[in-house]
């Protein structure tokens, strides 16, 4: 039975999408080349901003589970998208530019921290940040009123959770970790029913997979809460 | 757009003729010439080379027409500019600033706007099911929306003609709507597609398996077959999903039509005589320019295409271009696009095969055990890694580990999706907003909400999908509500006081002005809307054609519908794999 590489989680042991480049045409290699050497200098977040917008995407997109070796870069990702104003083509209507919503709510959850007893976000114990960040998700921040009337929480919030779903999900690492086969052209699937895996593929191999304790994510409940549903409609093209 | 991707494209420009030519698919290659107009007057203005442009380029440039398309993307490159990659798929759709509102404010961007030559066709799923012949007559019918000023059976011999240009893949027998069968073969099932056949077969509705798609299902002259890779949505690299750029572009420039991609258009002109005599555009470098034609079509589909009209105000026309009924910009439509997600024990894997490949229209027309008006569609999806995580974040709530835990389970899950009609409203619109573009052009403000019906037709479909979802065996069911497609907002009638144009798209207003996309559809059905764009397009061209002269100098408008010109078509697609059934007078089971 093949093994997982140390530090690389996922239910398909030894597969690697990255191994597969040889089989990928040039302009796709050329692209997921470049996001997996992606310079993590900042150009949008200043030092000081750094490290909190840091913490917040370490448990909007946890990696406790990953080696350094296989981290994935989520902040260089917004960085880079913020620095140079990629925007997915529209704003909500009552919101902030981009770049704007991410200094205020960046404030406001430094606001929520400290008003309790004055440790900021970055002071807080990691499951105090997690209850701290569900509380955006549940549409019921405790603090930052000022901000927030600026600026819906729940919008806030799927801007968050979507660009750090862009940012890992975009990596290699991640495929390996999910069993996504990847880049395709000019290679072609042939495998196309009942979850085959191709030649190249892995099949599942389950193990029991715990989030940690001191965290409060491993949960399903709607954006706003189960009777209030605040998310927006899709956001992406599915058809 | 990335300035890397214009660098690139200044290596290969069309008119120099480089010994590679430019590709357009691993065979597909542009080695024409292309012409240029540079400043001289031309007989036709396209804004937009999209479904409908590239349909009107190509026609009106086989008839012998001057033809100028201005395109605001770029002029793709598909072995250089694509990518079988999600995140490196941006630049296909249209990404520049719009604001969107109401109370339940549609995604734009990705969702459904593309940009480059080719437009949506470059980034749709390609679903091509005909609207029924229920859909021109709602109005009469379920009183509800608008009839069409035009019948089912005018469009039909487009349909039948489109369907043989892309060409599109299927089952030779048809049954909904005007039953009628396809040339092409259908393509084999994917996971997702078998979970739609088992759910509903379980429940007693049929299922049309294979199509139809506008993807190739063998080899077609210089375009492979379809390898199932699952990147429709991220453009088709492979050349097998049919385009505009790769269908109808090349014998385009072929004919002498000249396209100026990059170049985004700011502004139609009128003069005193109330004709139009021209557009102004910025180039790439973003310098403004005008270009003189006798008549403009304007093709930019639902949102840009009444931007343009709404931004070319000037006195005599305050409101707007073609806007005497106020009409421009409202009865915007998008389809109900709920997506349905359900986890299954065994494996799926459901980035293989197109997301697009099995479909039923059961639930299509009015059923008045229903309490409201009209119905809906149900069809494969298969959404990636990203826009996977992304549904799971609005229909789970999933963050943080949960997120980790369920994109863990990615090949579990399958997804089918409503396509369900809205109707037209016309509060629903698309206004001038206060931000301005790079160019200084106010952008578009899209306002949208449902209505009861649409609200009612939305719950029950939902639930009917979530029903066949747990009939095919899925032990978790979850759905996103969201919407596809956008049509209107430009709509065809035959009463100048609320409608944009009449049944060829010539605008009411203006003789020598006219809007052939998506936004002059006065209904949408439950069928995406790509097949029809493209047909309509087909059809204001033959029209055009016929008028010759007269669209220059006359201002009365002759409304006999001509003959379809076949002969029209790019060489090898007429006159080749006609439908067996289609002619065989099979009655409707």
């Amino acid at each position: 039975m093949k093994r997982n590489i140390e530090g690389q989680p996922g239910y398909y042991p030894g597969f690697s999408t990255l191994a597969q480049q040889p089989y990928w045409d040039e302009a796709t290699r050329k692209a997921v080349l470049e996001r997996v050497s992606r310079s993590r200098k900042l150009r949008f977040f200043t030092p000081e901003e750094a490290p909190l917008i840091e913490a917040i995407f370490e448990h909007i997109l946890p990696q406790g589970d990953r080696s350094e070796q296989y981290r994935i870069p989520i902040v260089p990702a917004v960085d880079d998208r913020l620095y140079n104003n990629r925007i997915d083509g529209y704003r909500y209507e009552g919101m902030p530019p981009d770049q704007e919503a991410y200094r205020l709510g960046m404030q406001a959850i430094e606001e929520i921290a400290k008003q309790k007893d004055g440790r900021g976000f970055l002071e807080l114990t990691p499951l105090e940040q997690d209850k701290l960040l569900k509380t955006l998700h549940d549409g019921k921040p405790e603090g930052a009123r000022n901000i927030w009337e600026r600026m819906p929480v729940h919008r806030f919030w799927m801007l968050l959770v979507q660009d750090a779903a862009e940012a890992y999900y975009s990596h290699p690492y991640a495929w390996d970790e999910i069993g996504f086969g990847g880049p395709a052209y000019p290679r072609a699937y042939m495998r196309l029913e009942h979850g085959e895996p191709e030649p190249w593929e892995v099949n599942e191999q389950r193990y029991a997979w715990l989030a940690p304790e001191d965290s409060v994510s491993d949960v399903s409940e709607w954006i706003g809460g189960h009777d209030k549903h605040l998310a927006t409609p899709g956001q992406g093209g599915s058809h | 757009m990335t300035p890397v991707l214009r660098d690139w494209w200044k290596k290969d420009v069309l008119n120099e003729r480089n010994g590679d030519g430019h590709a357009l698919g691993p065979i597909q290659k542009i080695d024409v010439s292309m012409r240029r107009f540079g400043e001289e007057e031309v007989d036709y203005v396209i804004v937009g080379v999209g479904s409908a442009g590239g349909v009107l380029l190509q026609r009106l440039s086989r008839a012998g027409f001057r033809v100028l398309g201005l395109e605001a993307g770029p002029f793709w490159n598909t072995e250089r500019d694509w990518v079988s990659d999600e995140a490196g798929s941006h630049n296909l759709y249209w990404e520049d600033l719009r604001i969107t509102g109401g109370e339940h404010p549609l995604a734009l961007g990705a969702n459904n706007s593309g940009r480059g030559v080719g437009g949506g066709s470059v980034h749709w799923a390609a679903f091509t099911p005909r609207l029924h012949p229920s859909d021109f007559r709602i109005h009469s019918e379920d009183g509800v929306g608008i009839d069409w000023p035009m019948t089912y059976e005018e469009l039909k011999p487009y349909y039948e003609q489109l369907e043989l240009e892309m060409p599109v893949a299927g089952p030779a027998y048809y049954p909904w709507g005007d039953p009628h069968g396809y040339a092409y073969g259908p393509h084999p099932m994917g996971g997702v597609g078998d979970v739609l056949i088992k759910g509903c077969t379980r429940l007693g509705i049929g299922v049309s398996i294979g199509g139809p798609v506008a993807i190739l299902s063998g080899s077609h002259g210089d375009r492979p077959h379809c390898i199932y890779r699952g990147f429709c949505i991220q453009a088709c690299k492979v050349g097998a999903k049919a385009s505009t750029l790769i269908t109808h572009v090349p014998d385009a420039l072929e004919n002498g039509a000249e396209i100026r991609d990059n170049c985004m258009v700011s502004r139609i002109h009128v003069n005193k005589e109330n004709r139009v005599t021209g557009v102004s555009y910025f180039d790439a470098k973003g310098k403004e320019h005008f270009q003189k034609a006798r008549a403009v079509i304007v093709s930019g589909y639902a949102i840009e295409t009444p931007r343009l009209l709404l931004n070319s105000a000037c006195p005599g026309y305050e409101n707007g271009l073609a806007n005497s009924s106020d009409t421009v910009g409202r009865y915007l439509m998008a389809q109900a696009g709920n997506v349905v997600l359900g986890r299954f024990e065994e494996l799926v894997r459901m980035y293989k095969a197109p997301p697009a490949h099995a479909l039923t229209e059961e639930f299509y027309e009015t059923d008045p055990k229903r309490d409201f008006a009209r119905g809906f569609a149900i069809q494969t999806v298969g959404p990636l890694p990203i826009a996977f995580a992304k549904q799971m974040m609005t229909a789970k709530g999933a963050w943080g580990w949960g997120l980790r835990r369920v994109m863990m389970d990615y090949n579990h899950w399958a997804s089918i999706a409503l396509l369900g009609e809205i109707l037209p409203w016309p509060e629903n619109r698309v206004q001038l907003a206060e931000e301005k573009d790079r160019f200084g052009l106010p952008v578009a403000k899209v306002t949208f909400n449902l209505h009861d019906n649409d609200k009612k037709l939305i719950e029950f479909g939902k639930n009917k999908v979530m029903e066949v979802m747990h009939a095919a065996g899925a032990q978790e069911v979850v759905q996103e509500s969201r919407y596809a497609h956008l049509v209107g907002a430009a709509r065809m009638g035959s009463d100048p006081r609320t409608s944009v144009v009449d049944k060829f798209g010539r605008t009411h207003d203006l003789s020598n002005l006219f809007v052939c996309d998506g936004s002059v559809l006065p209904t949408q059905g439950s069928a995406n809307p790509g097949l029809t764009i493209q047909a309509l397009a087909a059809r204001t061209a033959d029209y055009l054609i016929a008028q010759g002269e007269s669209i220059f100098t006359r201002k009365d408008r002759d409304m006999m519908q001509p003959a379809i010109r076949r002969d029209l078509a790019p060489p090898g697609t007429y006159g080749r794999g006609i439908p067996r059934l289609a002619n065989a007078g099979l009655a409707k089971p």
